[in-house]
């Protein structure tokens, strides 16, 4: 998605005749990537699901105070991040349901005859979620999402050097955990 | 180096999966419940507005109220709920006075000599009005005192 045709579905988000429309438009446009973005953060569909919802219900109430500082898709991740931050208060147990989740699709592996990398990356997902909450957003945002620091910088209201850091410091905890649990 | 090639064995492949169908019928579900949550906040906004202004108004009108209220006559429930405060101050003025009359009773033999000293002074006087009397009003007086059944009773 380029930014003019993000300017475009914005003003048509803005007049209320083609508001609907727009928003349409904009989810069709954002619902996977935000969703995976979500997901990978608090790993639970169900949770994902609703934090999805409350995140495009955010934009359709406040689009009109959307100034365009930021591009649109910095500023939808940033509700998105928002909303699991949220989340991650609300629900301090969240990481044990999210271990649960990983643990049975580790059992699911193991019970089928799928190959050696499905349960390597359940083991690269699980050493994610050791990360904390700031550190496991800086990684996934720019490991899957391959945003620039800059973005993430906007995303996260951080400056570049502290993202370069914590992505640094996700690296190393990650390859720490990997060794420590390769079998 | 890119930060991401370190774990390039990974790739960005995920072990989770979204439900089938789940984007297809997200987008309608979500304008849905957004359509129905301003809807919902219009109301509620609607609803606060409304009590604000009330309470507002309600608070004026008392305001107003106290503010612009006219001074009351005196009626006579005032007068009467004033009443009952007066025995006791009669009360009270009785019990100072019992130390007086007290005083009055031990200054009383001492004050006889001046009670009778009046007396005599009385009958002085009654004497100077006698003299003043001519003899015909004078045998009128003494008739009168005569036809008086209860001086002469007494005086018997």
């Amino acid at each position: 998605m380029n930014e003019t045709s993000d300017a475009l579905l914005l003003s048509l988000i803005k007049n209320p005749a083609s508001k609907d429309k727009g928003f349409l438009q904009l989810m069709d446009a954002y619902k996977r990537p935000l969703y995976w973005h979500i997901r990978r953060l608090v790993v639970s569909h169900e949770d994902a699901e609703d934090i999805l919802q409350e995140t495009f219900i955010n934009v359709y109430r406040f689009a009109d105070s959307f100034k365009g500082e930021s591009k649109v898709f910095t500023w939808l991740y940033r509700i998105a991040t928002n909303e699991c931050t949220k989340h991650f208060r609300k629900n301090k147990n969240w990481l044990k349901n999210a271990e649960l989740i990983t643990d049975q699709m580790i059992g699911n592996i193991s019970g089928s005859d799928s190959d050696n990398s499905e349960a390597m990356l359940v083991k690269f997902q699980q050493s994610i979620l050791k990360l904390p909450d700031k550190q496991r957003m800086v990684f996934n945002l720019r490991y899957y999402d391959e945003l620039s620091y800059e973005e993430i910088g906007q995303i996260l209201d951080s400056s570049v050097n502290t993202l370069k850091t914590n992505y640094h410091y996700a690296s190393e905890k990650i390859k720490q955990y990997l060794i420590e649990h390769a079998s | 180096m890119e930060p991401t090639d370190e774990f390039r064995d990974f790739g960005k492949k995920l072990p989770y999966q979204e439900p089938a169908g789940f984007f297809e019928q997200l987008s309608k579900k979500t304008l849905q419940q957004a359509k129905l949550r301003e809807q919902n906040r219009r109301k509620s906004l609607v609803l606060w507005r409304t009590v604000a202004f009330a309470a507002s108004l309600s608070v004026l009108a008392m305001l107003g109220y106290y503010m612009f209220e006219p001074e009351k006559p005196v009626t006579s429930q005032i007068v009467q709920e004033q009443q009952p405060v007066e025995p006791p101050q009669l009360k009270n003025q009785a019990i100072i006075k019992q130390p007086e009359v007290a005083e009055k009773k031990k200054v009383a033999p001492e004050k006889v000599l001046e009670k009778i000293d009046e007396k005599e002074i009385n009958t002085e006087d009654i004497g100077d009005v006698l003299a003043d009397l001519s003899d015909e009003e004078l045998s009128q007086l003494a008739a009168m005192y005569k036809a008086d059944p209860f001086i002469s009773e007494s005086e018997q």
